[in-house]
């Protein structure tokens, strides 16, 4: 504790770490504007209000499950199930609506939402309880979570015309113009964020994922709040889950595959650091929407696909690096040391 | 004396039947051992051919393994075969994942004497005793541009969403729809704009399809050789109120684009009857054992429950019964 | 701490041992097949790629980093090989160049890893996707399969009376040079005194971020080993090659008591998590069953492995005098 105290332990200090934080918001987004301008110049087609559309509500769900895993990165911990969590609350949600003709609405968004809890709440309890470290643990639930939905599904899937046609119907709506799956996504990462911000839980899990042993002596028992972070992801996977069924219409046991790598890329794109304490869950979100300017602009340029790959991987290291540029003037302007 | 008169008739059918050579040594008609893996596991189509396939060996008297791993991956796949190869089945049917990466030991079972069929994706030639393919390239190619015809008649600009570009069949679908829509008066309303891959990934074939309609505004058809994206397509069309301006076709199970010809948004789909491309491709494996079927090149395979199939060039058997489903037929189908 | 946690690993290794020899029994009553010179010789080949992963990532492992990129480095190198191979370069030549490429990819990994201190495991999912989009340009879509034997006789022969795979004495050779470099060496003690505290082992004089870029191109260099024995057991190239294998090998470097945090476990314990593992999937393989079976069984045993010393523990906390216990909390 005599050396290098993190920035959000020290007095003071919390409107800097606000300040940078806000501008690595912004520094997404200044990103953003100029991919956008550069995809503008490139082809008229981009900077159209139809597509910008588009664009958001590729991102949307992505920018929910991008957020959850915020909230879990944000803690020092990792969480490589949240596309698992997501297959198994879809199908299960799925096939109970199919086999359930009188479904209401309320059950089709309870079910999701208790599932994906209590799965989160499995991973909480091995990494916070069971101290196993959260990539082991998450890789272990990771298999088994997908293993369980591929032997529930038994080699079938839940088509579109199996689900009540409000579950589908309700996604492809619009508010004023704009698709609905927009503005729930927009309404869920402002509600957490605002969470966050507001109660002392937000700030417990900075402090718990940026210095751990701080957080301990200044009696905040770590457990508990690694543990509520989990449950939290697990929550908002539960929602993701459930939209991504909707807006897809077909269930698969493969539903979300992968989306632990790309809510993690959006993470850190976003500015969320994977070595805790620092990252806001706008931030993730945003990454989520880079993510998905990236694949609309080369679809509309015609970029064969392996160079969305070399430049995904690309910005993703450029964000970290970035991140790193700027935690290294934060040390310098408050005068922390380097380790 | 009668052995060595056995001896003799054996070694002039072999000289005469040459590669038929370790079926025949057993002299069985029945009771094979038959091992199945598909690209993977847990996908609707491949387990209905898994069933068509159980169902041929049980009228058959064989027994057959299906397995595999749950997901596409060439190093597991070869893995399942190992292991197959060591269980001394008679015979093995595969769905490849990587033509040239399970040649090594397809060739090794196939030196041990098992009789190798694949369908639906094919091995390296050299891999493999015969390929059972659903529809010819050029059969799929037209299926899919006349279902798009019945979709828009009046033609326009087309799209393709294909798996990856290393899947072979998809790529020589869309290479033989581009040369139709050039050289074939019926076809020539179409104009090929694009092409986009999604991995047979179904959120990645949404925003794919969506992507494509902004892309190109005056887009008529996205065709897709995949049944993960073409239903995916129509999904999106139908979801960004595309409905009636674009339209999606290809390759589909009836029971998941059953919505979208019922609710109107959607008019044409095609496939083949995967339940019967299981059964045939294991009643073509078990007439080979039985030395009942040499895949020579103008061959027939008769298949009493299912029709008469014949053989082309390198031993592809071409199953070739493309279904077309509309808002009239799709009910009809139970898969 | 340190000499419980040394008396700990022998203990971990034995447990793996014995769970090997239950495994294998286990596996000869599932299937007739199983219990043959020839099958379980043969069936090492399958893990003989994410085996040379695993021992590489062990090293980044034990410095407290993490590399998911090595699957995408074997892409690079089986493309890297076809170019060679197309250009009519003997294999020979061709082969140390496939691994310096590999070494090549794993140190820019180091190098913004150590050099840059960048989190590890956001740089490597970065060059994870980026590796594999190189491949995929240089190698194009369709991939190269027109190798000569030459360059398939790693990944597809055999010795000793045809029942040993040369790719097996590959990986027992890298093992063993491993194990020794990580355990018998100077470099290997600082490689786990940065994992135990990379701080301490600075102010002791460690070069922490040349012993890391090294622990990098060496992990980078055995996935362009494992790049050369792809090519000879698939005699295919292509960008999406051994593609999502890499969970596999984190499992069994986890499995085989690596602290995912550094600076402790051993490379016999990753070795013996490799067996395990690979009896395991050969038993069920051979008893066919199915894949998502699999899945959860692994899954399963990676948690019960690593939730052992935790329920150990739980359980001498919950057994400690309670008075112990009051008076810690006051302490807090």
């Amino acid at each position: 504790m005599s050396e290098a105290p993190s920035v959000a332990a020290r007095p003071g200090s919390r409107n800097l770490v606000e300040v940078v934080l806000r501008l690595r918001e912004a520094g997404v987004v200044v990103f953003l504007v100029v991919l956008g301008l550069a995809f503008g110049l490139a082809t008229d087609r981009f900077l159209s209000v139809q597509n910008l559309t588009t664009v958001a509500s590729s991102a949307a769900i992505l920018a929910i499950a991008a957020c959850a895993q915020a909230i879990v990165l944000i803690t020092r911990n990792l969480d490589v199930s949240v596309g698992s969590m997501m297959g198994l609350v879809a199908y299960l949600t799925a096939d109970w609506a199919a086999t359930h003709p009188g479904i209401t609405p309320v059950e089709v968004v309870a079910i999701p939402l208790m599932i994906g809890t209590v799965l989160g709440a499995i991973n909480g309890l091995l990494v916070a309880y069971g101290r196993v470290p959260a990539l082991i643990a998450t890789l272990g639930t990771m298999s088994l979570y997908r293993g369980f939905t591929y032997i529930y599904a038994h080699g079938q899937e839940v088509t579109s015309s199996r689900l009540p046609p409000w579950m589908l119907s309700s996604v492809d709506a619009r508010i004023g113009g704009l698709p609905i799956l927009i503005l729930v996504s927009i309404a869920i990462v402002a509600v957490v964020a605002w969470l966050l911000h507001a109660y002392p839980f937000g700030r417990r899990l900075y402090a718990v994922g940026s210095n751990g042993v701080a957080a301990w002596f200044f009696g905040l028992r770590a457990e508990r709040v690694v543990f509520f972070a989990y449950v939290a992801c697990g929550f908002l996977c539960g929602i993701a889950g459930l939209l991504y069924a909707a807006r897809v219409g077909t269930v698969t046991v493969v539903l979300a595959n992968g989306w632990e790598m790309s809510s993690l890329a959006s993470a850190v794109i976003g500015g969320v650091s994977v070595s805790g304490g620092s990252g806001t869950v706008v931030g993730a979100a945003l990454g989520a929407v880079v993510l998905a300017t990236i694949d609309n602009g080369l679809v509309l340029l015609r970029v064969p696909e392996f160079w969305r790959m070399f430049i995904q991987g690309a910005a993703i290291v450029a964000a970290v690096a970035v991140d790193a540029l700027i935690a290294e003037a934060i040390r310098r302007s408050t005068g922390g040391r380097r380790r | 004396m009668k052995m060595k008169l056995l001896a003799t008739l054996g070694a002039a059918v072999l000289a005469v039947g040459l590669a038929a050579g370790p079926a025949l040594a057993q002299q069985k008609t029945s009771g094979f051992k038959l091992m199945m893996t598909p690209k993977w596991t847990g996908f609707p189509y491949f387990e209905l051919t898994g069933e068509g396939a159980k169902a041929a060996a049980t009228e058959l008297g064989d027994t057959l393994i299906y397995a595999g791993a749950d997901h596409a991956e060439v190093s597991l796949q070869v893995e399942t075969l190992q292991n197959f190869v060591t269980q001394k089945p008679d015979g093995i049917i595969l769905a490849a994942i990587d033509g040239n990466a399970v040649a090594p030991v397809l060739k090794q079972a196939r030196a041990k004497g098992i009789v190798v069929g694949t369908y639906d994706a094919d091995a390296a030639v050299a891999g493999r005793d015969m390929f059972v393919n659903q529809l010819s390239y050029e059969q799929a190619a037209r299926v899919m541009l006349d279902a798009a015809l019945i979709d828009a008649p009046e033609g326009g600009e087309i799209a393709f969403i294909a798996a990856s570009p290393t899947s072979p069949n998809h790529v020589a679908h869309m290479k033989i729809m581009t040369e139709l829509s050039k050289t074939e008066a019926k076809y020539k309303v179409f104009s090929v704009v694009d092409t986009q891959y999604a991995g047979d990934d179904d959120a990645k074939s949404y925003d794919v399809a969506v992507n494509l309609m902004q892309a190109h505004p005056k887009l008529k058809v996205i065709i897709s050789s995949s049944a993960v994206s073409a239903p995916a397509a129509a999904r999106a069309i139908e979801a960004t109120g595309h409905v009636g301006k674009v339209w999606a076709t290809g390759f589909a199970l009836p029971s998941a684009i059953k919505r979208y010809l019922e609710n109107g948004s959607q008019k044409a789909f095609a496939f083949w009857d995967p339940w019967e491309l299981g059964y045939v491709a294991a009643y073509a494996v078990h007439q080979k054992l039985a030395g009942k079927f040499d895949p020579k090149e103008g061959a027939v395979l008769d298949v009493p429950k299912a029709g008469k199939f014949k053989t082309f060039k390198d031993a592809e058997v071409v199953y070739g019964k493309p279904l077309i489903f509309t808002k009239e037929t799709v009910g009809k189908y139970n898969f | 701490m340190s000499t419980s946690a040394k008396r700990q690993l022998p203990l971990w290794e034995m447990a793996l041992v014995v769970a090997i020899l239950a495994a294998g029994a286990w596996s000869s009553t599932l299937s007739p097949y199983y219990l043959s010179v020839d099958q379980l010789f043969g069936s090492t080949r399958a893990f003989i790629i994410p085996g040379l992963l695993a021992l590489g990532l062990a090293v980044v492992v034990s410095l407290g980093e993490i590399d998911i990129s090595l699957a995408s480095i074997i892409a690079v190198g089986t493309v890297a090989l076809s170019k060679l191979s197309a250009a009519g370069v003997p294999f020979a030549v061709a082969a140390p160049i496939v691994v310096a490429i590999g070494a090549l990819c794993g140190a820019f990994n180091g190098l913004l890893v150590a050099k840059w201190r960048l989190p590890s495991l956001a740089v490597t999912l970065g060059t994870m996707g980026a590796f594999r989009g190189l491949a995929f340009i240089a190698g194009s879509e369709v991939g190269y399969t027109d190798f000569d034997d030459v360059y398939l006789w790693l990944g597809s022969d055999y010795v000793f009376g045809g029942v040993v795979p040369v790719s097996l004495i590959l990986f027992a050779l890298a093992a063993a040079g491993v194990w020794f470099l990580m355990h018998r060496t100077g470099y290997g003690r600082r490689c786990f005194s940065i994992g135990l505290n990379p701080d301490a082992a600075w102010f002791a004089g460690v070069d922490v971020v040349g012993v890391k870029i090294r622990a990098y191109a060496l992990a980078g260099a055995l996935a362009g080993a494992a790049a050369l024995v792809w090519v000879g057991q698939y005699g295919s190239a292509r960008g999406d090659n051994a593609d999502g294998s890499i969970l596999f090998v984190v499992t069994a470097v986890v499995l085989g008591g690596m602290d995912i945090n550094g600076g402790r476990g051993t490379l016999s314990g990753v070795v013996l998590a490799l067996f395990l593992l690979g009896t395991i999937r050969n038993g069920l393989g051979l008893a066919n069953v199915g894949g998502p079976t699999q899945t959860v069984v692994l899954g399963g045993l990676l948690v019960a492995g690593v939730l052992r010393p935790a329920a150990a523990a739980a359980i001498a906390r919950l057994s400690r005098p309670a008075k112990t216990r009051e008076a810690r909390a006051q302490g807090e």
